[in-house]
């Protein structure tokens, strides 16, 4: 191959690359950025969401991992591209509103089109079950009666783990009663559980169910239907904004993208979310699916990054 | 190389990781870290580390000042400098410039370095097995590797 | 669960089943041989295609991928040098100097059958004592962690060839590098200097691929020019007869039971085994003095325990739900989307799928000695090819493997570094695997002794004091630390 036939390929290439029509959106494969390892709960569940998210928007869409810094490299180096709309990033609660907030990160609640939500479960506090600790009442006169002597868990500071088990303690007042003990992920964390050198963790049901444990309450705004015993945080006394917490998950890509390409995004990740299939991966793996629109997910965004100040504050991070 | 007990290779590398860990531990003071005791503290771990490490580089600077023993002779600093220049611009610019087009560069350098001096063989081999990795992952697998700033294709 | 193993076996002898079971062990090999591929790569790049797959296929296409990549790691390791995972760095010690001696053929031998067997005892042990040892794994909270990394750290003066304290310093090395990012405890960036980038740290892969494959191409440049690869003898596996075995039994299953208890323990993983195991061997292996020099009880010491890691670390997989290593992870997710809550009743539960995971792996296991045969023989040209085209095709194939265990082109930079220094380094007669040994252990060994810690309210006696396990462990790490120096000082007055 002469050079001219070369430099003819890549300047064609080129140009049909960089001729942004709407209309024609898209021309190319949609990159959507797990921003943790393969193989993770994130990366499953948008490897499980993007055939049918391709399908919807009638182009392809391809998944790729960047994973690191609990999700801030991904963030970081999305939020320095150019917005058009074919890089998306998944970005979870403590991804989008939690690490630019403790963290020196080049990326802030203002950084972003937000355009879609997905998924969002809330959390649970919970106690491993061979421990005499029934309701949140017991933990309060446990910790009052002997300070310093119970553990709760997380699988790193400033993870929804530790947000969780912070909002809890620290909206029942005894925060400074407990120790808090930072593993590195769930699973060490969930072992030491059993184990008996944590007493309390806490995390979304699907994580719960894994092992033996009694949950003391759900930082939902209503009971569970699958446990209908337990409590809200805001029945046992927990006031807002502690009193509500929801790992969710959405679709953002960098600040100024089109509304004309927003609204196709949003579209296909609507239909996406509603097909047959998403809906079939989502209750075979324990997701809780959540769809808000560009807009209502944006107003959603801006108000949580607001709320978690206070839980950050509360954890002292 | 001169053969030196003072000004040699060894004494200027183990000298540089002397001085590499002493900044580092300085640099644990500049940096406002939260005060805390033992375990709360961030740099608390570090700082043994980094006082292990200077203790060590400058029992391995005595020794080596003791005793002379030359390293490895360098057949040709030449070569081993173009290809340590190549290699550090090389990982440098995949992130910016793709993975092929760096990647032929590197191997159309690299191959004449480790002798092929055949222009046609070298500019099969840099235009082939960069070829046929990013054909492999990116269009087969959908696993892609970098791209260029002219197409998504390579 | 034993009752299941008939209608699990039916599973696994189906033509999908094998089919399964050959292409993905075959496709494991070839990838964990490749320099700079390891088994993280070779994982993801199966991932996509598990998520069509049935519940049983869709993981034992996972575990063969895995294990046969931990085993074609040591391919590379053994041949050129260039180990792709941590796991294989202790391979390279004895392994490639026997290569040199014209002995590459047997030196993958040893490694095969190693490997085989550790496999093949570890998928025993988890069929049989899964329960037993979950429990075990439960008595091991942070302090217990903390005392055994502690051990784990003193092999770095077992595998520090030439001089001990450039060994330690190298160690010392990578264990900083481990501490770069965010504060395990409490959150705050250390060593950071306000760059992003390296919020996440240095990647472990990275510096691995950059100090062992990198700089062997960089040493290799800085010698005289070859016309061919110097390995040209190598024409297949060369399998050791049994009477080259005399004598080297019990070190190989002091290493598979190395491998299978480190495996165990969630959170340590195969390259911690491999290295706790070759510092054992040579102390205690009759042949440990020649250690480092090309022996084949190194071989074996590393890769018998390695392999066995992997039965290791589905126990608490098994039994509890909890992921041993990455991989045992990655498996959970995968069984969680086939609609399988994994949890202490996951075997109760899904007994015919459990059965078949634990058979298939025994025959992954047993598939490795053919397929490890076959392929090397069809691999042994590819090795015969120009020293220039090798070397090359190492540097590409060390940046793609690089590039997609994060998928970030930083730590392509950190490879190209780690590659100049580490060359730098070797010069100068520094080990590299002391510091591989640091940067691995370096994350658990901070974070324990913190968690300790912040249990004992400080007081670092109550280690050892309260836990009896962690005293034992202690105690026998001062002495491989002092074993080294009280030998040299008895064989000294011995000869006085």
């Amino acid at each position: 191959m002469n050079f001219k036939a070369v430099a003819g390929i890549v300047a064609s290439a080129f140009i049909a690359t960089t001729a942004v029509a709407d209309d024609a959106f898209p021309e190319r494969p949609i990159n959507l950025i797990a921003p943790f390892n393969a193989g993770g709960g994130t990366d499953l569940l948008l490897r499980g969401f993007a055939p049918h998210f391709a399908e919807a928007i009638g182009g392809e869409a391809f998944v790729s991992n960047m994973a690191g810094g609990s999700g801030t490299v991904a963030a970081s180096a999305l939020q320095g591209q150019r917005p058009d709309g074919y890089q998306l990033g998944y970005f979870s609660i403590t991804v989008s509103t939690i690490q630019p907030q403790i963290k020196n990160v080049p990326y802030g609640v203002d950084s972003w089109t937000p355009i879609c939500s997905v998924a969002a479960s809330p959390t649970l506090l919970f106690t491993n079950a061979d421990t005499p600790y029934m309701t949140a009442q017991d933990v309060v006169d446990a910790a009052n009666a002997n300070p310093g002597e119970l553990v709760y868990g997380s699988s790193g500071p400033g993870a929804m783990t530790h947000l969780t088990t912070v909002a809890a303690f620290a909206g029942l007042g005894i925060l400074d009663k407990l120790k808090h003990l930072p593993f590195q992920g769930s699973g060490p964390a969930v072992k030491e559980l059993t184990a008996g050198t944590i007493q309390f963790f806490g995390d979304t049901e699907i994580l719960m169910s894994r092992g033996d444990f009694r949950p003391l309450m759900v930082f939902n705004n209503e009971r569970l239907e699958t446990y209908p015993d337990v409590p809200t945080a805001t029945e046992v006394g927990i006031e807002p904004p502690l009193n509500e917490l929801y790992l969710w998950g959405g679709l953002f890509a960098p600040a100024g993208l089109e509304p004309e390409v927003t609204a196709k995004l949003e579209a296909a990740c609507e239909a996406a979310v509603n097909s047959e299939g998403f809906q079939e991966f989502a209750a075979n793996s324990g997701t809780v699916i959540n769809f808000r629109g560009a807009e209502e997910f944006e107003a959603f965004f801006r108000q949580q990054y607001e709320a978690n100040g206070a839980l950050i504050e509360a954890a002292g991070l | 190389m001169p053969m030196n007990r003072i000004l040699n290779e060894r004494v200027f590398v183990l000298l540089g990781l002397f001085l590499v860990g002493a900044g580092l531990y300085a640099s644990t003071f500049q940096q406002t870290f939260t005060a805390g005791v033992a375990a709360q503290s961030p740099v608390f771990f570090p700082r043994i580390i980094l006082t292990l490490w200077m203790g060590l580089a400058l029992i391995a600077l005595v020794q080596t000042m003791q005793r002379t023993e030359a390293n490895a002779p360098v057949a040709s600093w030449s070569r081993l400098g173009l290809l340590i220049v190549a290699s550090v611009i090389y990982t440098n610019v995949i992130g910016r410039e793709g993975f092929f087009i760096p990647s032929v560069i590197f191997a159309a350098i690299s191959l004449p370095i480790f002798g092929v001096r055949n222009p046609l063989l070298v500019a099969l081999y840099a235009i082939a097995v960069p070829g046929a990795l990013v054909l492999f992952f990116n269009h087969m697998l959908s696993m892609p590797l970098p791209v260029s700033r002219f197409t998504h294709l390579f | 669960m034993l009752s299941a193993l008939p209608d699990a076996i039916a599973i696994l002898l189906t033509f999908e089943g094998l089919l399964v079971l050959v292409m993905g062990t075959v496709l494991g090999i070839v990838l964990g041989a490749m320099p700079g591929i390891g088994s993280t790569v070779a994982v993801a790049m199966v991932l996509p295609f598990t998520l069509t797959m049935g519940q049983a296929p869709a993981i034992l296409l996972l575990l063969a991928v895995y294990a046969g990549s931990v085993y074609g790691g040591s391919i590379a390791a053994i041949l050129i040098n260039t180990p792709g995972t941590p796991q294989s760095a202790a391979t390279c010690l004895d392994g490639y100097p026997m290569a040199q001696r014209g002995e590459a053929g047997l030196a993958l031998g040893w490694a095969t059958v190693a490997s085989v067997i550790g496999g093949l005892v570890s998928a025993i042990v988890l069929i049989f004592a899964a329960p037993q040892l979950a429990a075990f794994a439960l008595e091991f909270g942070p302090i217990e962690t903390f005392a055994l990394i502690l051990l784990g750290m003193t092999c770095i003066v077992s595998v520090s060839t030439g001089s001990v304290i450039k060994g330690l310093l190298a160690g010392m090395i990578g264990i900083f590098l481990s501490t770069v990012g965010g504060d395990p405890i409490i959150g705050e960036m250390r060593f950071t200097f306000d760059n992003w980038q390296l919020f996440a740290g240095f990647n472990l892969l990275a510096v691995v691929i950059g100090v062992f494959a990198l700089s062997e191409v960089l040493m290799r440049a800085s010698a005289k020019l070859s016309q061919t690869s110097e390995l040209i003898d190598f024409k297949g596996v060369k399998l050791p007869s049994l009477a080259m075995w005399k004598g080297r039994y019990k070190n190989l299953g002091k290493s598979v039971l190395i491998g299978n208890l480190i495996g165990v323990l969630p959170g340590t993983g195969a390259a911690t085994a491999a290295f706790i195991s070759y510092a054992e061997g040579r102390r205690s292996s009759p042949n440990g003095d020649k250690y480092g020099t090309g022996e084949p009880d190194g071989i074996v010491s590393s890769e018998a325990a390695n392999n066995a890691v992997t039965g290791g670390a589905l126990v608490p997989t098994m039994a509890l739900g909890i992921p041993g290593d990455a991989i045992t992870a990655v498996m959970l997710a995968t069984l969680t989307l086939h609609g399988i809550t994994p949890g202490p009743k996951l075997v109760e539960d899904n007994p015919t799928l459990i059965a078949a995971i634990f058979a298939g792996f025994f025959i992954i296991n047993l598939l490795l000695l053919p397929l490890g045969i076959l392929l090397s023989r069809v691999a042994a040209p590819i090795l015969r090819v120009r020293e220039a085209y090798m070397m090359t095709a190492i540097v590409l194939l060390c940046a793609v493997g690089v590039y997609f265990v994060r998928g970030n082109p930083f730590d392509l930079l950190v490879m190209g570094a780690a590659g100049v220094v580490g060359f730098i380094l070797r010069r100068q007669g520094f080990p590299m695997a002391p510091l591989v040994i640091g940067m691995v252990l370096g994350p658990t060994l901070e974070i324990t002794l913190r968690q300790g810690l912040i249990l004992t309210d400080g007081n670092f006696f109550a280690f050892f004091t309260g836990h009896p396990i962690a005293l034992v462990l202690g105690v026998t790490a001062v002495i491989a630390l002092l074993f080294p120096f009280i030998r040299h000082q008895l064989a000294r007055r011995q000869t006085v």
